[in-house]
């Protein structure tokens, strides 16, 4: 054993990335291919009645403009599809921002001129696009993907009434937008009936599969390429529309095209986290005992889908409560679809966690106290005991690192210049998914390893972690291992998201390396000419890249020598079952407030997390860092502004939609972790983990603000005009 | 983005000579406002001008002040020691400013005369006045957070975003112009026009004019002097409110001062009234007070800029507190 997983292995890709070496999808050269410009709605709502192609058809270089009137006929993909419809099929429109043409040029800077050449009429109808123009009150939407919308447990609304301490919150949250720093891309290119995209995609395999069903082509046909992304949080999941309106254009020029979104047109044409309202009640007894949960949600939603996705699934799971009624409602508006964000429960969460912070003061006790006396180790929906659950110890190791025995049990007693000091915390819990996954490892005659799997490095560190797996089961070092991904000419793998990469594929690469090694031990063994012949092969330890007798330390082999002798690579694969699970931890987090202007600083944050096993420190700390920084964008500055008269979003772009900076980010980060192995994982140990860490943060920043300034703000973002 | 031609002028007067040429012609400087305009489809200009290689970027001191010149960039003046020794609210201004990248680009010139941050007047999917004149503003009954509670009009209300300018309206600064009629010096308070019902004309700059110089006088204010800036994130980012306060004060007595204010207004703010409060009395709590209630006088909020009424009147009363050593 070199005993490399759990290290804080340095990235494996940083060289080829901060050098510019790495091909993106909008890198890959593909040979003759032209660019493609989308033409999108100005209006929210009606139809389109006339597009004037023709003065974009003269521009220089144009060589084709696709509409509805000449586009083929598509089917509307199955899930993940989430929009409910192919733009450019018809002339309705269903949002702002909907393609309603595609421009196809020779170069990017022609399509995008003759784009706005492109003369459309509309009838226009008023739109509503936020909760508060909805048209009538919210429904309860069909089951999404079998889950339905109500779950109740026991008696919550006679329990709440009977409760010795009620509290009671109305929470609300802004649209958010993913924005990636990689916009979304798309290259088609085909040959007959067999079709390549190079697309920004988190999952290439479900990518592949929707995109098959759109063109009633047999899978096979298809290949999906996407070996590097700059960043998803989600939005690069499904697939959208862009993808299908081009791959059709490129199939009806007989023309491979590229199409790269446009920062604005990212903004309505690849999902985004709902306009959120939230109702939420707790029932307690004086001991602190949670009795009732009551979780009312109002989700934003288009015209066109009724997927909700900000679920409140902690309402659910988190905690030992009897009675829970969860209703997920939405109303539908004239805007654009909503989807998975990195993590969808966080809108939810900050209701929930906000909730019990207000029933701690109500009940004067301390808010971490509060969660121990109503922690579970069961799962409250099956009934099963969890079967490693370290959520206490999180609490134990947060709470001491941070020093939290010195809160003061009083708001706005601490202050420290200009500024109230506040600390707060908050539980932090996600699931996460898991799919089954394939992968080979082939060692060639040169000794250097090659790990092929169809799975995604999203920036998460998944090109280290499972160079770090082949290298421990196989004894060699790092830099004989190559990982090849993001390709579905490799063998099927889970896709990037709901945490799910580790969780998939550490286990199908644990499999293959070790049984590439022991089929080269087992050629080693029997071949005369090999130091080791005739050594029983569980008598052979491999180390460095070595094949060494565990009894005589001089009879030793190498890989190299192996392979190269039998003169042909020696290749062998892994598959493998592969469980969700739920990751937990807590954050606790300390405020600044400046007593008259109201500005909010984050000045010292500690997590601890338990995930099972850390798979590599270093990656594991830069899903911290991300997810607190990301939450703290959540709680503090990020929101999408649509205008409420022509259903525009007026902020589409990181100038006027602020995300964090580095000086937003706190001075000082401690992310602790548990490090228990998890006995039922089906990945060395390890469970999902990526999101986990942005879900408390929001909460444990409003509680820390109240802690600081006795003012409870229950809606986000918290901007300082809140706080004066 | 249209295609456009371009051609870079070697001094000042052919410069001018060539935008007097062609029409709908601009000069670029850094790039750093007027690319993004075009490539948004918010600005079209079928020739640009590169005036990157005139000599008009040195900063250099007088008995009299400073001239700076129209092409220095926003890092240079910032770090200039007499910039930062004699007028402190000249390089906090510019350190408040945008991030380092854009500093290091970003020219005197082209940041007097970047455009407002309206989200509207930057979609132009969206009616505005100041981008099509007559389509209407849409921001009077939609997002208008970051705009103006003063020197607003029906129009208009959209603030201009530069904090440069503020520093220079509290400096009483003077910009130095060369154009087809000839050269003339336009002091700082009549640089900027309200937007009254034409908001697409937003200075008294003449066609084909060239900035070529910003002169800061000297001034008993002038070391005395400092920037706040309020914004909803640490950096990298424009004022909600700033203030640029300038002072020559006799232990707590004042004897002279200056005040402008960013953020707020529809051009960058200068508050004879608010000054006329506080010159000639003793900075306390109360007189500061008295001063922030005038400036906010005549403010016109709206839903979404009422609480800068507020904060504007906090802000300055941070600033000068902290200025006059009362807090
Ligand atoms: C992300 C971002 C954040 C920013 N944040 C801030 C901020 O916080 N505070 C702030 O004040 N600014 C901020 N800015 C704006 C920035 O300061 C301006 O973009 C910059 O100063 C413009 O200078 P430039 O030389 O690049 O001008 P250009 O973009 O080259 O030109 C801008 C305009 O000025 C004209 N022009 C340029 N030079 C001259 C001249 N010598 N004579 C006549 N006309 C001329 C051009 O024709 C054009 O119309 C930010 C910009 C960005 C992109
Ligand atoms: S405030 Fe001015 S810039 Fe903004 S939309 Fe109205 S007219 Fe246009």
């Amino acid at each position: 054993m070199t005993g490399l997983v759990g290290r804080p292995v340095a990235r494996v890709d940083g060289r080829v990335k901060v050098t510019g070496a790495a091909r993106y999808p909008a890198d890959d050269p593909v040979p003759g291919a032209l660019h493609g410009f989308l033409v999108t709605s100005e209006v929210a709502k009606g139809e389109v009645t006339d597009i004037d192609t023709s003065a974009a058809l003269a521009h220089p270089g144009v060589v084709a403009v696709l509409t509805h009137r000449d586009m083929p006929r598509l089917t509307v993909p199955p899930f993940p599809y989430l929009k409910g419809f192919i733009p450019m099929q018809d002339t309705a429109i269903h949002h702002v921002g909907q393609p309603v043409a595609i421009v196809v040029a020779n170069t990017v800077e022609q399509a995008h001129e003759a784009a706005a050449l492109v003369a459309v009429r509309y009838r226009a109808e008023r739109p509503r696009v936020v909760i508060d123009d909805a048209a009538g009150p919210p429904h309860l939407p069909p089951p999404f993907r079998n889950r339905p919308n109500e779950i109740k447990r026991g008696d919550a609304a006679a329990a709440l009434a009977r409760a010795e301490v009620r509290v009671e919150a109305r929470c609300s949250s802004a649209t958010r937008h993913h924005n990636p720093i990689e916009p979304h891309a798309t290259t088609a290119q085909w040959d007959g009936d067999r079709l390549t995209l190079h697309e920004t995609a988190q999952g290439v395999n479900l990518t592949k599969g929707t995109i098959a069903a759109v063109f009633a082509l047999p899978v096979e046909n298809v290949r999906v390429v996407a070996p590097y992304l700059g960043g998803g949080f989600g939005a690069k999941g499904p697939l959208w529309s862009h993808t299908i309106i081009n791959a059709a254009a490129a199939r009806v020029l007989r023309r491979p095209i590229r199409l790269v979104l446009s920062r604005a047109q990212m903004y309505t044409m690849a999902g985004h986290r709902s306009e959120f309202r939230q109702h939420i009640r707790l029932g307690a007894t004086r001991a602190g005992k949670l009795t009732a949960i009551l979780d009312t949600t109002t989700a934003q939603l288009s015209n066109t889908d009724e997927a909700i996705f900000n679920a409140s699934e902690s309402a659910r799971l988190l905690y030992d409560c009897p009675n829970v009624h969860v209703r997920q409602e939405g109303v539908r508006l004239d805007v654009a679809t909503s989807s998975y964000m990195r993590s969808p429960e966080t809108t939810a969460h900050f209701g929930l966690e906000t909730a019990l912070d207000e029933l701690s003061w109500a009940l004067d006790m301390d808010p971490v106290e509060l969660r121990r006396r109503n922690h579970t180790e069961f799962n409250q929906e099956t009934g099963q005991r969890f079967g490693s659950k370290h959520l206490l110890k999180c609490y134990d190791m947060a709470s001491q690192a941070f020093g939290w025995s010195q809160r003061k049990r009083k708001p706005g007693a601490t202050k420290d210049g200009d500024e109230y000091v506040g600390w707060g915390m908050a539980t932090e819990m996600h699931t996460f998914g898991a799919m089954p996954s394939n992968a080979s490892v082939t060692v060639g005659v040169d000794g250097k390893v090659v790990l092929r799997t169809a799975t995604q490095d999203i920036g998460t560190g998944t090109y280290t972690i499972i160079s770090q797996i082949v290298a421990d089961a196989m004894g060699v070092p790092l830099d004989v291992i190559q990982a090849h991904i993001g390709d579905t000419a490799l063998p099927v793998a889970g896709l990037s998201a709901a945490s799910a990469t580790i969780a998939s594929v550490s286990g199908p690469v644990d499999r293959a390396a070790r049984a590439a090694r022991d089929a080269v031990v087992g050629l080693a063994v029997a071949d005369e000419r090999s130091p080791l012949f005739g050594v029983p092969a569980d008598e052979v330890e491999t180390r460095h890249g070595h094949l060494i007798h565990s009894r005589n330390h001089q009879r030793r082999d190498s890989y190299r020598a192996v392979v190269s002798r039998a003169g042909e690579p020696v290749e062998a694969t892994g598959s493998g079952p592969n469980l969700p699970g739920l990751s937990y931890g807590v954050v606790f987090v300390e405020v600044r407030v400046h007593a008259r202007l109201g500005s909010v600083r984050v000045t010292r944050v500690v997590t601890a997390h338990d995930i099972g096993r850390v798979m590599n420190r270093r990656t594991a700390r830069g899903q911290v860092i991300g997810g607190v920084t990301w939450g703290i964008g959540h709680a503090l500055m990020e929101h999408t502004v649509y205008d409420r008269n022509s259903g525009r979003v007026v902020n589409p772009n990181l100038s006027t939609y602020l995300v964090p900076v580095c000086a937003d980010a706190p001075p000082a980060l401690e992310a602790l972790f548990v490090d228990e192995p998890d006995p039922g994982s089906t990945a060395l140990g390890a469970r999902g983990f990526g999101e986990t860490p942005i879900t408390g943060v929001p909460a444990a920043i409003g509680n820390a603000i109240y802690h600081a300034t006795g003012r409870r703000v229950r809606d986000l973002p918290i901007t300082q005009d809140k706080l004066l | 983005m249209r295609s456009f031609s371009y051609a870079s002028a070697r001094d000042s007067a052919e410069a001018v000579r060539l935008a007097g040429r062609t029409p709908g012609a601009a000069f670029i400087a850094g790039g750093t406002d007027l690319l993004n305009l075009m490539k948004d489809g918010v600005q079209h200009h079928q020739h640009l001008i590169d005036v990157n290689k005139l000599d008009l970027a040195r900063v250099t001191e007088s008995a009299s002040g400073l001239r700076i010149g129209g092409l220095a960039r926003m890092r240079q003046v910032a770090e200039h020691h007499a910039v930062r020794a004699r007028f402190p609210v000249l390089a906090e201004a510019l350190l408040a400013s945008a991030s380092p990248q854009v500093r290091n680009m970003a020219t005197m010139g082209g940041n007097l005369l970047q455009r407002t941050r309206c989200g509207y007047f930057r979609d132009t999917g969206s009616a505005c006045n100041k981008r099509v004149p007559g389509s209407g503003c849409p921001a009077l009954q939609g997002w208008n957070r970051g705009h103006a509670v003063l020197g607003g009009s029906e129009s208009c209300i959209a603030t201009h975003p530069s904090d440069l300018a503020v520093a220079l309206t509290a400096l009483d600064a003077a910009v130095h112009v060369l154009g087809p009629g000839g050269a003339r010096r336009i002091p700082v308070g009549e640089f900027y026009r309200l937007p009254g019902d034409t908001p697409q004309v937003e200075t008294s700059l003449r066609p084909a004019e060239l900035i070529t110089a910003v002169e800061v006088p000297r001034h008993p204010t002038a070391r005395r002097s400092r920037y706040l800036k309020l914004r909803d994130r640490a950096t990298f980012e424009f004022a909600v409110v700033s203030v640029a306060a300038a002072l020559d004060l006799r232990g707590h007595f004042v004897r002279d001062i200056r005040l402008a204010f960013g953020g707020i207004a529809t051009k960058p703010w200068r508050s004879a009234e608010a000054e006329a409060e506080l010159r000639g009395k003793n900075l306390t709590v109360a007189t500061v007070e008295q001063a922030g209630r005038v400036l906010v006088r005549e403010a016109v909020p709206r839903q979404g800029n009422e609480f800068k009424v507020e904060l504007v009147q906090r802000a300055l009363a941070e600033l000068l507190l902290d200025l006059g050593g009362l807090r």
